[in-house]
């Protein structure tokens, strides 16, 4: 049974990948898990310089959720060159950058670090942190400075570049194309969607930043609905992102046509969760008589639409 | 190094109103844990509510393999572990964080707890008096109720001195009372440890500033993972070659810092940071 999985030129070894933010710099788990048991890693997004982040309470929990301002703090992209990367590549996995920046010009910078760094995969371009006063959500909620972002990124490596969209915008489908269209070798769908929990005792946002990112279970249908929109916008690929806590979860996102998956919040409830999904996803390949993890791809069998699938009846 | 494996309750004892002792059976933890060190942990598998919480060690012992935690069932979280069945199981990460730090010989360590905040100073506590340090724990609450563990650190052959807001039990008023009137009677070395409240703690900083102490605090944020990853559960703290404070995880960096250099809120930051700086440096060997 194949569950390697082909995407912009990288290979995982399956297609559960540890999402950005919510899996520090990978090394945190040096012996909690075993990290070869993922797919790959996308790192803590990071700017050209070290980052305070938002204010504090940066997390409240909701229902089936998690609503978060981090803000981006981080060691900045030559310290994780310097000091993370060489301990990170002894690890049999993908190590993806997940890149910040507040111009243009920083993204573009940032990537070239990358790109002279051994052992990235690929980069993962954030335009649609929801937690940051600029950058972030400045560039991935307008299409053309979407395309502008991903264009220089383009321009400064040879690494894959991978967009990571943001759910706060009206059609998603825009935003992959425009990405798309400047080079983008995959997508990332989705980031957090912007929320509000209020202290209703004090008056007072639960949260240092004020509003922040939901992310967990309660976002799934939606998450999978945008990563649908776009896999259908796009001929890219599309990495899924939303709530996955289960391979059932992560079967969503690849029936609607993802090519693979990000596991996020549940990386906080269980980090060991990697060998129990992979698990699942076998039982559920077995079940189907499928050889491949890559035939459930895109088999969506949507109301009034014919689309093949390999084991025609089951489901 | 932590371990992060299905946990089964294999003890619960009540102890009136909100409180309980949960043991677990795990056999890192229970091998590894020193005082001051936490574990991430959730009843069950079911998805609400979604995070693990972090919960002070009380106890661990290596022989059986188990360790014990001291839970008030105030929310979702705190209340579903308070009401597993024995034999139930829990996700359980564990032993984490930094622990406390030993005092220096011929030192006092004074242990100061504030309602639930008294957990890590069984711990501790028991540990000082078993190689022979002299300890004493402070242990406040506003009423007699929010003292639950009393018996059980008397039991343990502890020196404790109580205190409640309303007078319903040992010394009438705020824990520090206590604290420094004995501070005050018994002139020799004498080392702070404080976990509870934050205003509490924060008190207790103040008085080992003025008296020239040092003073560890146990930070109890809001956290996520556990591990530093999340970036949730930072606190400001200044660190001893930083040109201003850092956001810190409490997790991984803490939840045991200096309270000299903790950037208490309300507090300005020049004034932890002149603290920081007039506080003596100290690696002392891990409590």
């Amino acid at each position: 049974m194949r569950l390697a999985v082909e995407l912009a030129g990288i290979r995982l070894k399956n297609p559960l990948i540890a999402a950005s933010g919510t899996f520090g710099y990978g090394v945190e788990y040096e012996g909690v898990i075993d990290l070869a048991t993922l797919g790959g890693i996308v790192s803590k997004g990071l700017y050209l310089e070290p980052r305070d982040g938002a204010p504090v309470p940066r997390i409240a929990e909701t229902p089936s959720g998690l609503l978060n301002a981090i803000g981006l703090q981080g060691i900045g992209i030559h310290a994780f060159v310097r000091d993370v990367l060489p301990r990170l590549r002894a690890h049999d996995t993908a190590l993806l950058v997940n890149v910040c920046g507040d111009s243009v010009e920083e993204y573009a910078e940032v990537a070239r670090v990358c790109d002279g760094a051994p052992g990235i995969a690929g980069l993962e371009i954030n335009i649609s942190c929801p937690n940051v006063k600029q950058g972030g959500m400045a560039f991935g909620g307008d299409p053309r400075m979407t395309h502008a972002v991903v264009a220089a990124v383009r321009g400064a490596t040879r690494l894959p570049v991978i967009p990571k969209l943001s759910p706060n915008v009206a059609d998603i489908s825009v935003f992959a194309r425009a990405a798309a269209e400047a080079g983008a070798d995959a997508l990332s769908c989705i980031n957090t969607l912007i929320g509000l929990a209020i202290d209703v005792e004090t008056r007072r946002p639960r949260l240092g930043f004020g509003t922040g990112g939901l992310s967990g279970p309660a976002i799934r249908p939606v998450a999978v609905r945008m990563a649908w929109q776009a896999a259908r916008a796009v001929k890219i690929p599309v990495i899924g992102i939303g709530g996955i806590t289960t391979a059932q979860d992560a079967l969503e996102f690849l029936i609607a046509g993802c090519r693979a998956v990000q596991i996020g919040t549940a990386n906080f409830v269980d980090p060991g969760l990697y060998p129990r999904v992979l698990d699942e996803l076998r039982g559920y390949l077995e079940r189907h008589r499928l050889e491949d993890v890559g035939d459930v791809v895109g088999t969506l069998q949507y109301p009034g639409e014919v689309v093949e699938c390999k084991t025609g009846g089951q489901g | 190094m932590p371990a992060n494996r299905t946990s089964s309750l294999v003890g619960r004892e009540g102890l009136g109103g909100p409180y309980f002792l949960l043991t677990f059976l795990h056999p890192e933890i229970a091998r590894d844990a020193r005082p001051g060190q936490f574990v991430m942990i959730k009843a069950g598998l079911s998805a609400e509510p979604p995070l693990r919480r972090p919960f002070s060690i009380l106890e661990a012992s290596p022989g059986r393999e188990t360790f014990t935690l001291f839970v008030k069932a105030i929310g979702p979280g705190s209340s579903a572990l308070c009401t597993l069945p024995l034999g139930g199981v829990a996700q359980c990460l564990g032993p984490l964080g930094r622990p406390f730090s030993a005092p220096p010989e011929g030192t006092e360590a004074l242990l100061v707890g504030g309602g639930y905040g008294i957990a890590p100073f069984s711990f501790l506590g028991a540990e000082l008096r078993g190689r022979g340090s002299a300890a004493r724990v402070f242990y406040g609450g506003r009423a007699k109720a929010d003292l639950p563990l009393l018996g059980r650190l008397r039991a343990q052959g502890q020196d404790v001195v109580a205190a409640t807001e309303d007078g319903s039990l040992g010394v009438h008023g705020r824990v520090t009372l206590p604290l420094e009137a004995h501070m005050d009677a018994v002139r020799r070395p004498q080392r702070l440890y404080a976990c509870g409240p934050e205003a509490m703690m924060h008190a207790v900083a103040r008085i080992a500033a003025a008296r020239g102490l040092a003073a560890e605090v146990s930070l109890d944020p809001w956290m996520g993972c556990g591990v530093g990853t999340c970036l949730g559960c930072v606190v400001k703290v200044q660190g001893e070659s930083d040109a201003r404070w850092k956001y810190r995880c409490a997790c991984t960096e803490g939840p045991v810092f200096d309270a000299a250099r903790v950037v208490w809120p309300g507090e300005s930051e020049s004034r932890a940071r002149a603290m920081a700086v007039a506080a003596p440096t100290r690696e002392g060997e891990r409590a």
